[in-house]
């Protein structure tokens, strides 16, 4: 366990699916040499597939003695999709609009389908996923070369790329599919937290984007935080599957509301709701019920007394406050060990005890014309 | 040397069915072998061994298409020969393979066909030979890897990952951009060689400041692959000058999703370098009769080792233990011998005790690794040697014996 631990709080009464977080990761992180099938943020329709299909089938994950369970490395047409294109410039020249590829899956290939009959009882809601950035990460615990790590720091589960050989147990240790393999550089890759971003003080980029405003970021052990309010004391935010035995950082606040089902005359049956219950069981746990009660009680009190400490927090009134990053404590940290940014490999083996240490890693491209290439 | 071995194995037929391979004579040649390859004229009149690889089963991995593919795995036969000069040492492993796998470099889940040669770093004392499954603590190995791969994207062709640009994202525009495409292009064809020290699999890293010198090839021929290896005799990691030295080989079957743990390993094998002086104890820990009746054997490891190890698949849960179903394939007697006198000398190193956390393998002491098993110290010197020959039976058959 690190010493501290970042985490996010997703609310999904707020989510739309509008891929805004997708986007705002593809465009930081992975739309560019061999990560571009991988979403490292997706927002998928539940009940659905999910990314990649099927992915809560794939095993991976803890049973209940705490031995790590074999699973599944997902295939990239099959499971993941391939990225397609479109012929825009040939369209000129009187060419009809194709795709380069057939496309035969991909994300949100059912997006918006859900489960029930229309109108009668048909639902569904949105889950966007990212890496859980796990406290008993099952990628971590899969790797047989310790190139995946927990930073010490943040809590925040990384790879490391120069130790990382591209075996692939990881993918099928993680119960969440939430790590890729880069068929390009034959490594694996992940969602980072946005590391370099949340060293400055700045939210991941998913959440900064976020136009519900549906994720809150802070440590958890921050108690005036409204991620630790969230989750620790109203106890409305819970991990996802926890079932996996990974015991997961992102945690989500259940959809609470849904509307009525119909019966055959297109009458409202007074009472019902088209959420199954057993559906958020299956995904947050029997805590889900708690959860709920309470936000309905808060939501209760809101409107009768006009003050209620959570739903001021679910309002999600100032970023100021939905992001708790503490950015004094990364200064210090580098401070501490003088080092500016932190690593972003993992230092066990990096001095390396049997070769020479290798080139000093510098995150960024510093190849003007004449450098391309170059050694340092 | 290997003459007197064979007939002195040949006294026996029962303990040369248990012993296997012999080992594998490397003559001197005077040619230049810097960068030699299969299609090499030396090959021609080399004198090929057979030596035996066994699946490795000691530790089972989370890859479930992977473990069902792979459950019923039978040993292979490499043909393998080797030459030296002054300065190099050279081999040529020949497997067989009846596919050819290529990792793609769009695709998630095909991994590549490939080979590797094992060194120990320190083999004075036969008896204490590093864990052949890549070294142990304070007894290294090198390694050298060998891969067929297809094109990498590698933009500065140094293998370091964080440098890696997407041309997008230079600040380059029209000819600079094509000569840097162009560079990439020639860079990102980079041959999948590689050499690796390690103290036991976790610890395993590779020697990137180019202090490690190696030139390997690897060609299919239709039913099979033939790799080759040339090395130089002496280096900062290892020295070979000696008339007997210990090497261990292994590869991998993408097709059967091999890489890493999931391949065929064979034991520690003597190769012999004619005219060189040196002892030859190796040979005699390598290849001397075991003393001990399987039999008796037998009837003891039930009694004694099947509650935590898998001697055949059906004894104790998988990961309860080290399994054993293979160990008569790629161990020496004296490692057997060691680990049952005092299990904590060498301590599997591929075990991930995060992952399996209901099977303590081991404890850390003082930073130390202490074996989960008792020392078996109590026992006579002969039921020790009737275990060690009941688990040198312990051993797949051979893939259609040709």
């Amino acid at each position: 366990m690190s010493k501290r631990q970042l985490a996010m709080v997703m609310d999904l009464n707020k989510c739309i699916g509008c891929q805004t977080c997708t986007v705002a990761c593809k465009t930081q992180w992975t739309n560019r040499n061999g990560r571009e099938y991988m979403y490292w943020n997706n927002v998928e329709t539940y009940p659905g597939t999910g990314y990649p299909k099927n992915w809560m089938d794939l095993g991976g994950g803890f049973d209940e003695a705490g031995d790590l369970q074999p699973g599944i490395i997902p295939n990239l047409e099959a499971d993941y999709g391939v990225p397609w294109d479109y012929n825009y410039d040939s369209l000129q020249g009187g060419a009809s609009f194709e795709p380069n590829v057939e496309p035969t899956w991909g994300p949100n290939w059912d997006e918006d389908e859900g489960a029930g009959s229309f109108p009668e009882d048909n639902y569904f809601f949105y889950l966007p996923r990212i890496c859980n950035h796990c406290t008993n990460p099952g990628c971590l615990s899969a790797c047989p070369r310790d190139a995946i790590f927990k930073r010490e720091e943040d809590g925040v589960v990384l790879v490391d790329l120069d130790r990382c050989q591209g075996y692939r147990y990881c993918i099928a240790g993680c119960p969440y599919k939430k790590i890729y393999f880069n068929p390009k550089i034959s490594k694996s890759e992940k969602c980072i937290l946005c590391f370099p971003r949340v060293e400055q003080g700045l939210p991941p980029a998913c959440a900064q984007q976020c136009v519900g405003r549906i994720r809150f970021v802070g440590f958890k052990d921050d108690t005036e935080g409204q991620v630790y309010k969230l989750v620790e004391k109203y106890k409305v935010a819970l991990p996802l599957r926890s079932d996996y035995g990974t015991q997961p950082n992102i945690f989500y606040v259940p959809p609470t509301e849904s509307p009525a089902k119909f019966d055959a005359n297109g009458k409202i049956i007074e009472g019902s709701t088209r959420l199954p219950i057993e559906e958020l069981e299956k995904l947050f746990g029997p805590e889900v019920h708690g959860a709920i009660k309470t936000l309905k009680a808060e939501m209760k009190k809101r409107k009768e007394t006009g003050e209620s400490e959570l739903m001021d927090i679910l309002i999600a009134y100032q970023h100021s406050d939905m992001f708790r990053l503490d950015n004094t404590y990364y200064q210090q940290v580098a401070k501490d060990k003088g080092r500016n940014p932190l690593a972003p490999v993992d230092n066990r083996y990096i001095a390396g005890k049997f070769t020479k240490p290798n080139n000093e890693i510098n995150f960024y491209h510093d190849g003007g014309h004449g450098n391309i290439g170059g050694h340092h | 040397m290997k003459k007197l071995v064979n007939s002195l194995l040949a006294a026996s037929v029962i303990v040369s069915a248990l012993l296997g391979d012999s080992s594998i004579e490397a003559t001197k040649v005077s040619s230049n072998i810097d960068t030699i390859n299969c299609k090499d004229d030396i090959w021609k009149s080399a004198d090929f061994s057979k030596v035996t690889l066994y699946p490795q089963t000691t530790i089972k991995f989370n890859d479930k298409k992977a473990n069902e593919i792979n459950a019923k795995n039978k040993a292979i036969v490499a043909e393998i020969a080797a030459v030296y000069n002054n300065s190099k040492i050279a081999f040529m492993i020949k497997w067989p393979d009846g596919t050819q796998s290529i990792q793609q470099n769009d695709k998630t889940d095909t991994y590549s066909d490939g080979f590797a040669i094992q060194f120990a770093s320190n083999y004075s004392n036969p008896k204490k030979l590093p864990y052949i499954g890549m070294g142990s603590e304070g007894r290294e190995v090198v390694v050298h890897l060998q891969k067929e791969t297809s094109k990498t994207y590698e933009p500065n062709g140094n293998g370091n990952v964080a440098y890696q640009v997407n041309p997008n994202q230079t600040d380059l525009f029209g000819k600079d951009l094509e000569k840097y495409n162009d560079l990439v292009k020639t860079l990102g064809t980079r041959d999948y060689e590689r050499t690796f020290v390690s103290e036991g699999f976790r610890s395993m890293s590779e020697i990137k400041d180019g202090s490690s010198k190696s030139f390997a090839r690897i060609a299919y021929t239709g039913d099979g692959w033939k790799g080759t290896l040339s090395r130089p005799l002496k280096d900062e990691y290892l020295n070979l000058n000696s008339a007997v030295i210990p090497v261990a080989f292994a590869v991998w079957d993408g097709d059967k999703l091999g890489r890493n743990g999931l391949k065929y390993l064979s034991a520690w094998t003597a190769v012999e370098l004619e005219g060189k002086p040196g002892s030859d104890a190796l040979l005699s820990a390598l290849y001397s009769d075991v003393k001990g009746d399987a039999k008796r054997g037998k009837d003891i490891a039930t009694a004694n080792c099947s509650a935590c190890h898998q001697l055949t698949s059906r004894d104790a849960a998988n990961l309860m233990g080290p399994s054993l179903t293979n160990i008569g394939g790629y161990s020496t007697i004296d490692y057997l011998k060691e680990s049952l006198m005092n299990p904590s000398a060498v301590v599997v190193p591929g075990y991930n005790r995060n992952a399996h956390s209901n099977y303590a393998w081991y404890n850390i002491d003082n930073g130390k690794r202490v074996s989960s098993m008792p020392g078996f110290d109590w026992m006579s010197a002969q039921e020790i040697d009737d275990i060690v020959a009941y688990l040198k039976t312990l051993k797949v058959e051979v893939e259609n014996a040709q």
